[in-house]
């Protein structure tokens, strides 16, 4: 069975400043399907890709292709209705005054039929396990709420490509949970739903199907967790988070404790309790 | 110079259908160099306690001594006691002298959650220089003092003139803790002042508060990071619907596993590590365990015995 | 009964709550009409003022608001209408001279000019007051999006209006704990927003001020992001999800706004004599 690219991105060149670049030469392709991590530095371009995906931002050069095709001017807009993205603040994105009309918001501009939206508002409200909140007021809700929200309004829309931008960023250890938990769950019930991740969580990272790593405007790695986290060192070198156990293991290197290095709790407990 | 909470309870709009109770009968002191972090859900009453502590709150009931100002509520009507000079001030205004507020600000610093949005003067020297300004100070020592501040959070003097708002989001919450540093307080008070920080980041900024702590200040953290709390701090309070629910060192908390489970509170991973690893017979001493380094360290002593 | 903060909603069941939010606006207008037509003499127009009185008094009791919270509310403006008596009575010498002060005269002209402004301004006002006390403020959104719909076709973009409008009272709480952190941060500074110079004061405004425009524009920015990836088009057709039923109440409610303004607008053109007509009746 042949794999669709849901994503193709071609020498993406772009700049915020006529003399800046802030995206150098960046190429990677997303299959249909596949849960990616995007994860960098702050100030790697993360955001700023996601921002050239959806249309928001025009780049200096390369294309971006959705589905085999090449987004320009003229079909951006009708791209645009196949990706979803949730962004990082959790107040900036919520439009409507109570969360019936946040989650409404997305199908009025849709142009779904006035008598078919309060199904759907209760539908996805239901998803997100928001059903008991549809008319509270933002004011009235938690960050997490607030993502959730956003969420099921972005999701009513039968997004083909999900992007969760720093979704989690600004939530409290409870909030972050809530959300990564239900987004494995939609997963799990959507498997043609591509999401695009970009996270700071290394733990995320290393459990989803494909990471792509940027520093400084420049993709630098890019392929599957075991991969891309088997080089340690250079992950500090870019500034990023490196999983518990490579930590770990690098440390224990450094100390001339290679024989100890393990990947597992258990492994580690092992090597040097017996 | 200590901070001492005695029977704090705190009632946000009280008589209306909002009314709502953050604190319960809180008795909490803070001695000096303390280092301590203040943990809890959202919700169990750690930012309300925390602007107790620099008099921005003050208690429905119980009192609040800092330095050596006692304040509290009488009647509804705020209390201030100053117990050096034997003086009392009630209501809003005592005759013609009223209670400068201000002068509790002084001895506690307190930097709010992303303090970024606190910056709004034309230049970075000028924006640290304004709380000292507001103490008092001459615009010759405010700059001194805003200099110094600077120094220390590790922006040198190319950063004095820039504008704030050109800044990146760590230069920006740089500049904002200045802005407190620079008011010399006794006790440094920061609400997850590692937020959204990168690992690097993260690092350079507790050992800031450390070597802050060295120099004789208290630091007290609200955070929710435990990998934090196990390598810096001296002190725990955890804070659970307003009450306060234990006050101890982070080794202990983190050995109650009974407490715990019922606060959800989950240890970091380096001492869970340990822990296995002595049930397992290897004879580390915890109290040397503090992050992978020194983990490493312990087993590196224990291995060549 | 209910203080009423000016302008406030204030949630209720009663009668005005219930109404559609677009015959309270026109209603609103028709009395206003009703305010501003003459009726004859002065005698006349105070006592049709007195009517609109009886009127008010009616709906406030209907609602359950306190007509003297309203007065309460309108201290401010109780400094602006001395000064208004004061100026009128100095500037308008016509009409019989009604008492002498210091050997200036007081003419009847000025007092009922004056007399005027100030009934027509409260009348007004608790209309008004009336009808943002019973009406949520999104569905006085949505009304005036209705109402003014035929502007559209003079190409005003009423809808876009609408839109800006119910976005700002989405963010009315929002900002207004935004400002209470800034406060706060600020306070924590040493600013003291209650006492100090001119000088501090306005510096301590600045503090506030300042980061609060500098969020808001970020705000508005990630905000517009967030509606252009929902699809949302400003020039393009939309679907409502809260549409406004127009059912056999609101008929009644409006032919009996009709009538009302038809028999103002004849009492205006015909200008009978009330009085006399009551003397008549007995």
């Amino acid at each position: 069975m042949k794999e669709k690219i849901a994503i193709e991105l071609k020498n993406i060149v772009f700049g915020y400043l006529k003399d800046i670049v802030n995206i150098d030469d960046v190429s990677f392709t997303v299959k249909q399907g596949d849960y990616v991590t995007l994860i960098g530095h702050n100030g790697s371009g993360k955001s700023t890709i996601a921002r050239l995906i959806t249309g928001l931002l025009l780049q200096r050069s390369g294309d971006i292709e959705i589905f085999g095709e090449v987004m320009t001017d003229d079909n951006v807009l009708r791209l645009r209705k196949d990706i979803g993205i949730i962004f990082q603040n959790p107040d900036n994105q919520f439009i409507g005054s109570s969360v019936r009309d946040d989650i409404a918001f997305g199908l009025e501009n849709d142009c779904v039929p006035e008598d078919k939206m309060e199904g759907i508002v209760e539908e996805y409200s239901k998803k997100v396990g928001m059903y008991k909140f549809l008319d509270k007021e933002p004011t009235n809700l938690s960050g997490g709420q607030k993502q959730r929200v956003a969420i099921a309004g972005t999701l009513a829309r039968h997004p083909k490509i999900l992007i969760m931008d720093e979704s989690t960023s600004m939530l409290d250890p409870k909030g972050k949970r809530e959300i990564l938990q239900l987004i494995h769950q939609l997963k799990k019930e959507n498997p043609e739903l591509t999401i695009i991740s970009i996270t700071h969580d290394i733990q995320e990272a290393y459990e989803s199907d494909h990471v792509i790593v940027v520093a400084k405007g420049k993709k630098i790695m890019d392929g599957k967790p075991d991969e891309v986290f088997s080089d340690s060192k250079k992950m500090v070198e870019i500034k990023l988070d490196i999983p518990f156990f490579k930590r770990l293991n690098m440390e224990l290197e450094d100390n001339g404790l290679d024989k100890y290095e393990a990947n597992s709790l258990d492994g580690l407990v092992e090597k040097l309790c017996r | 110079m200590s901070i001492k909470l005695n029977h704090v309870s705190y009632t946000y709009s009280p008589k209306t259908p909002f009314e709502y109770e953050a604190l319960r009968d809180v008795s909490l002191e803070i001695k000096d160099r303390s280092f301590l972090a203040l943990i809890g859900e959202t919700g169990s009453g750690k930012s309300t306690l925390v602007q107790h502590l620099n008099g921005l709150i003050l208690p429905s009931e119980g009192e609040v001594q800092i330095s050596h100002y006692l304040l509290s509520c009488e009647n509804g009507k705020r209390k201030y006691v100053d117990l050096d000079r034997q003086e009392e001030f009630k209501g809003k205004k005592y005759r013609k002298k009223q209670f400068n507020i201000r002068n509790l600000r002084k001895y506690a610093g307190l930097v709010f959650q992303f303090p970024e949005y606190q910056l709004f003067e034309e230049s970075v020297l000028k924006d640290v220089s304004f709380g000292p300004k507001n103490f008092g100070a001459t615009d010759e020592e405010a700059e001194q003092m805003a200099k110094d501040a600077l120094k220390l959070v590790g922006l040198d003097d190319s950063y004095l003139p820039r504008s704030p708002f050109e800044l990146s989001g760590g230069e920006k919450r740089r500049v904002a803790i200045a802005g407190i540093i620079a008011l010399n307080p006794s006790v440094l008070i920061l609400d997850e002042p590692t937020a959204g920080l990168d690992p690097q980041g993260e690092k350079e900024m507790m050992e800031l508060f450390k070597k802050i702590n060295d120099a004789g200040k208290s630091v007290i953290l609200v955070t929710h990071n435990m990998d934090i709390v196990l390598k810096y701090v001296d002190e725990v309070v955890v804070m659970h619907d307003g009450k306060l629910l234990k006050q101890t060192t982070p080794l202990k908390l983190f050995q109650d596993e009974k407490f715990l489970t019922t606060t959800a509170i989950e240890p970091p991973f380096v001492f869970k590590a340990a822990k296995a690893l002595i049930s397992n017979g290897l004879n580390l001493n915890l109290n040397n365990v503090k992050d992978i380094p020194t983990l490493v360290q312990e087993i590196k002593r224990i291995k060549h015995e | 009964m209910n203080n009423i903060a000016l302008g406030r909603y204030i949630p209720g069941n009663s009668f005005l709550h219930k109404m559609d939010a677009r015959i309270k606006i026109i209603s609103l207008i028709v009395f206003f009409v009703g305010i501003f037509l003459s009726y004859g003499s002065s005698v006349q127009n105070f006592i049709m003022y007195g009517v609109y009185f009886v009127i008010l008094f009616t709906l406030l009791k209907v609602a359950h608001l306190s007509f003297f919270s309203v007065l309460k509310s309108l201290k401010a403006l109780w400094i602006m209408m001395l000064f208004l008596l004061v100026i009128n009575t100095f500037a308008v010498q016509t009409g019989d001279v009604v008492f002498v002060i210091n050997n200036f005269a007081v003419h009847e002209d000025g007092l009922v000019r004056t007399g005027y402004i100030i009934v027509r301004l409260i009348l007004m006002i608790t209309l008004t007051t009336l009808l943002t006390s019973t009406s949520k403020p999104l569905d006085l959104t949505f009304g005036l999006e209705w109402l003014l719909g035929p502007l559209k076709l003079l190409r005003v973009p009423v809808h876009i209006f609408a839109m800006t409008i119910s976005l700002a009272l989405r963010f009315i709480p929002t900002l207004m704990e935004e400002a209470n952190k800034i406060i706060r941060a600020q306070a924590s500074r040493g600013v003291d927003f209650a006492e100090g110079k001119l000088k501090d004061k306005f510096k301590a405004i600045i503090s506030l001020i300042i980061p609060l425009f500098v969020s808001s524009f970020l705000r508005s920015g990630e905000l517009a992001d967030a509606m252009e990836t929902r699809g949302y088009d400003p020039q393009g057709k939309r679907t409502k999800y809260r549409r406004k039923h127009w059912k056999m109440k609101e008929t009644f409610q409006i032919i009996g706004c009709g009538c009302f303004l038809a028999a103002i607008i004849l009492l205006a053109v015909y200008k009978p004599d009330f009085i006399a007509t009551v003397q008549g009746w007995f």
